[in-house]
């Protein structure tokens, strides 16, 4: 079965084009999101809770707005704002009083978080000036209240990696074994392999090795790229998240075995495994929460195994929780492995 | 003769299709037995049986005295199979292809990769990719890649289908090579002169019926009819000139406006004769050929079908 496995890996790395963009897809969202991110830095993101009437806070407001450092979004409680906060979606709440009137000692207020000190400097300096204090000798604390926050618990980009990574392992899974198993059937490479005394078992074990280490360079990359380039603050135990990455490829390889054996060309295969995969991506909360949405979709949403897999990476990644707190997570993620096996055994197909 | 392989009223259908018609047959040890049979006549079918692909609907199949279904991976392991299409890992080369498929047999009967390149000639290309080899190449290869288990018996599937002559000349030397060793062959082919040319035994097979199994030679003294003559004249024979040919107890086929085909029921003596009449009558031959009735005929006799243009 080594060599077997050693060949399979062998064929992947040799196959560049397919193993690139392989990698290369998830990875390629990673980075749209990480500048959507990037984006953020060059400008700050506010909400504005202005409970004013006064002039003085819509002239405010209007210059905030066409001040091209600040992204603004006029919102009316704080709770809302707080949470934005908390969320990592804003960078600022500012909160104008009823009582403001441009000049007054501490007259407005503006909550941000410790994540960039800098871009917190250069935000109440431009504030300031828009309060008309730069001919002041008084610092712009004098003129705003702050309160600095500590870092939100997790970013929506944290969230989107974690995401990705799960993306990016079940396309590559599903779709790249149903691909391979179809091409090889079509091929008699198979067939070939039938004739030799090789146990089956031998040939899918050595498949699945080499697509489960092929699955761990892939979060590998995924999240290296999130963590180092992008600043995702993922602090979950490695092993633990590999552990889940390796349960949900397990499935996914299976569901792509299931494919090949249903489909009799790699191009229907392909076909296949996208229309499976991709509802599984929305359904999933991959980008968004799916708590929203209407009817019976959020009982399929529970139902299908890429929610329990971003469930339990989530949690680990982001909460820091040890893997017992993910047991009904990884309990589903088994069940589906061991029903994915059985219907694969069963249907898959040599010839 | 020690028996190695045994098949008894085997039967294989598929949705209503029967590919397999309740055939028997057995293959001696060291013997190279061929299937002929046109394309559909369940040639491969039978084969892939053999080689434990796939399961009979009834009938007995045992190699070297085991039950191929009860002993799959002991007989694969002894008997080596070169499929009818079969590619290989695109991204592997020829040696490496065959370093893979040695380490799915047992160490002791695993073959050098280098020595069965240098045995199908292929040792210069051993670090190129199968799909960069000539048809000839290729075949080459899959015999060798059918080797690599040291096996007692070669399951060849149209060994030389799609192949130009000298290629095709090419392979049979390496069967012959191979039987030579001592190693049974077993062949699927659709051409005569390649069973003439290298099968000890045969069995015709056609729409999934045996309808015949000896040696070549056996197989065409079975026919009324020892030789074939074909003759193309200038203009079409006369009732007077077809009389006289009729008086040897020859069959007389027009095959066109001016060609004819006789076919003679004895030996020598009536060939003599013929040519005698053909003098005598004043025949004006344009083409004159004249050959031993073939396993073409005995196929044609048998099945009432020609086996090339099926």
């Amino acid at each position: 079965m080594l060599p077997l496995t050693i060949t399979n890996i062998k064929l992947m790395i040799r196959n560049r084009h397919s193993t690139f963009w392989a990698l290369f897809f998830p990875l390629l969202l990673v980075i749209v999101f990480g500048l959507f991110q990037i984006g953020n830095f060059s400008g700050a993101t506010i909400s504005v809770i202005n409970n004013s009437d006064a002039a003085a806070s819509n002239k405010l407001l209007t210059e905030l707005s066409a001040n091209k450092f600040f992204v603004v979004n006029t919102i009316q409680t704080r709770e809302t704002g707080e949470s934005q906060l908390a969320a990592g979606s804003i960078e600022y709440l500012l909160t104008i009083p009823k009582e403001f009137n441009g000049t007054s000692e501490k007259s407005v207020s503006l909550i941000y978080t410790d994540k960039d000190t800098q871009q917190n400097e250069f935000t109440l300096i431009t504030l300031s000036r828009l309060l008309n204090t730069e001919s002041s000798q008084n610092t712009p604390q004098s003129f705003i209240q702050t309160t600095e926050i500590p870092i939100p618990e997790s970013s929506y980009f944290d969230h989107v990696l974690l995401g990705l990574v799960g993306l990016g392992i079940m396309t590559n899974s599903i779709i790249s074994i149903a691909v391979k198993i179809s091409n090889y059937r079509n091929q008699s490479v198979l067939k070939r392999i039938l004739v030799t005394p090789l146990p089956i078992w031998k040939f899918f074990a050595a498949e699945v090795i080499a697509h489960l280490l092929l699955a761990m360079v892939q979060a590998i990359i995924i999240l290296s790229v999130g963590i180092l380039v992008f600043g995702a603050d993922i602090k979950g135990n490695p092993i633990w998240l590999m552990t889940i990455v390796l349960l949900g490829s397990l499935v996914f390889l299976n569901i792509g075995f299931i494919m090949s054996a249903w489909t009799n060309s790699p191009s229907a295969a392909s076909g296949m495994g996208n229309a499976i995969a991709l509802p599984m991506i929305f359904f999933a909360g991959t980008f968004f929460s799916t708590t929203s949405l209407p009817w019976i979709m959020p009982v399929i949403a529970e139902a299908i195994p890429l929610t329990p897999m971003l469930s339990a990476l989530r949690e680990i990644g982001i909460n820091n929780s040890p893997i017992q707190s993910v047991l009904p997570e990884i309990a589903t993620l088994g069940a589906w492995v061991v029903a994915t096996s059985a219907i694969a055994i069963k249907v898959f197909r040599f010839n | 003769m020690d028996e190695a392989i045994r098949v008894e009223s085997l039967t294989k259908s598929y949705r209503g299709f029967t590919a397999v018609d309740d055939i028997s047959f057995n293959v001696n040890r060291g013997e190279i037995f061929g299937i002929l049979g046109p394309n559909g006549a369940g040639k491969t079918t039978t084969l892939e049986i053999l080689e434990g692909i796939q399961k009979p609907d009834s009938g007995i199949v045992d190699i070297f005295n085991l039950s191929i279904h009860k002993n799959s991976r002991q007989i694969k392991s002894r008997i080596g199979v070169q499929l009818q299409s079969s590619a290989y890992y695109e991204y592997l080369n020829l040696l490496e292809v065959l370093s893979l498929l040695a380490s799915f047999y047992p160490s002791s009967v695993r073959s050098d990769p280098k020595l069965l390149l240098d045995k199908v000639d292929l040792v210069s290309q051993s670090t190129q990719r199968v799909n960069t080899l000539s048809g000839g190449e290729k075949q080459r290869f899959t015999i060798a890649a059918s080797l690599i288990n040291t096996p007692e018996i070669i399951i060849l599937d149209e060994p030389t289908t799609g192949l130009d002559p000298r290629a095709r000349r090419n392979i049979w030397k390496l069967i012959q090579e191979i039987h030579n060793a001592g190693i049974t062959v077993i062949m699927t082919t659709h051409y005569m002169e390649e069973a003439e040319e290298l099968c000890q035994r045969l069995a015709i097979m056609d729409k999934g019926k045996l309808v015949a199994v000896d040696t070549p030679a056996k197989l065409r003294g079975t026919l009324e009819y020892k030789y074939s003559v074909k003759i193309i004249v200038d203009s079409p024979l006369k009732q007077e000139q077809l009389n006289s040919l009729h008086s040897l107890d020859a069959l007389i086929e027009m095959k066109s406006e001016n060609t004819y085909i006789i076919k003679l029921k004895h030996d020598t003596k009536s060939l003599d004769k013929l040519l005698n009449d053909i003098v005598q009558d004043e025949i004006s031959l344009v083409h004159l050929e004249i050959a031993p009735v073939t396993l073409e005929d005995v196929f044609l006799e048998l099945t009432g079908n020609e086996l090339q243009e099926n």
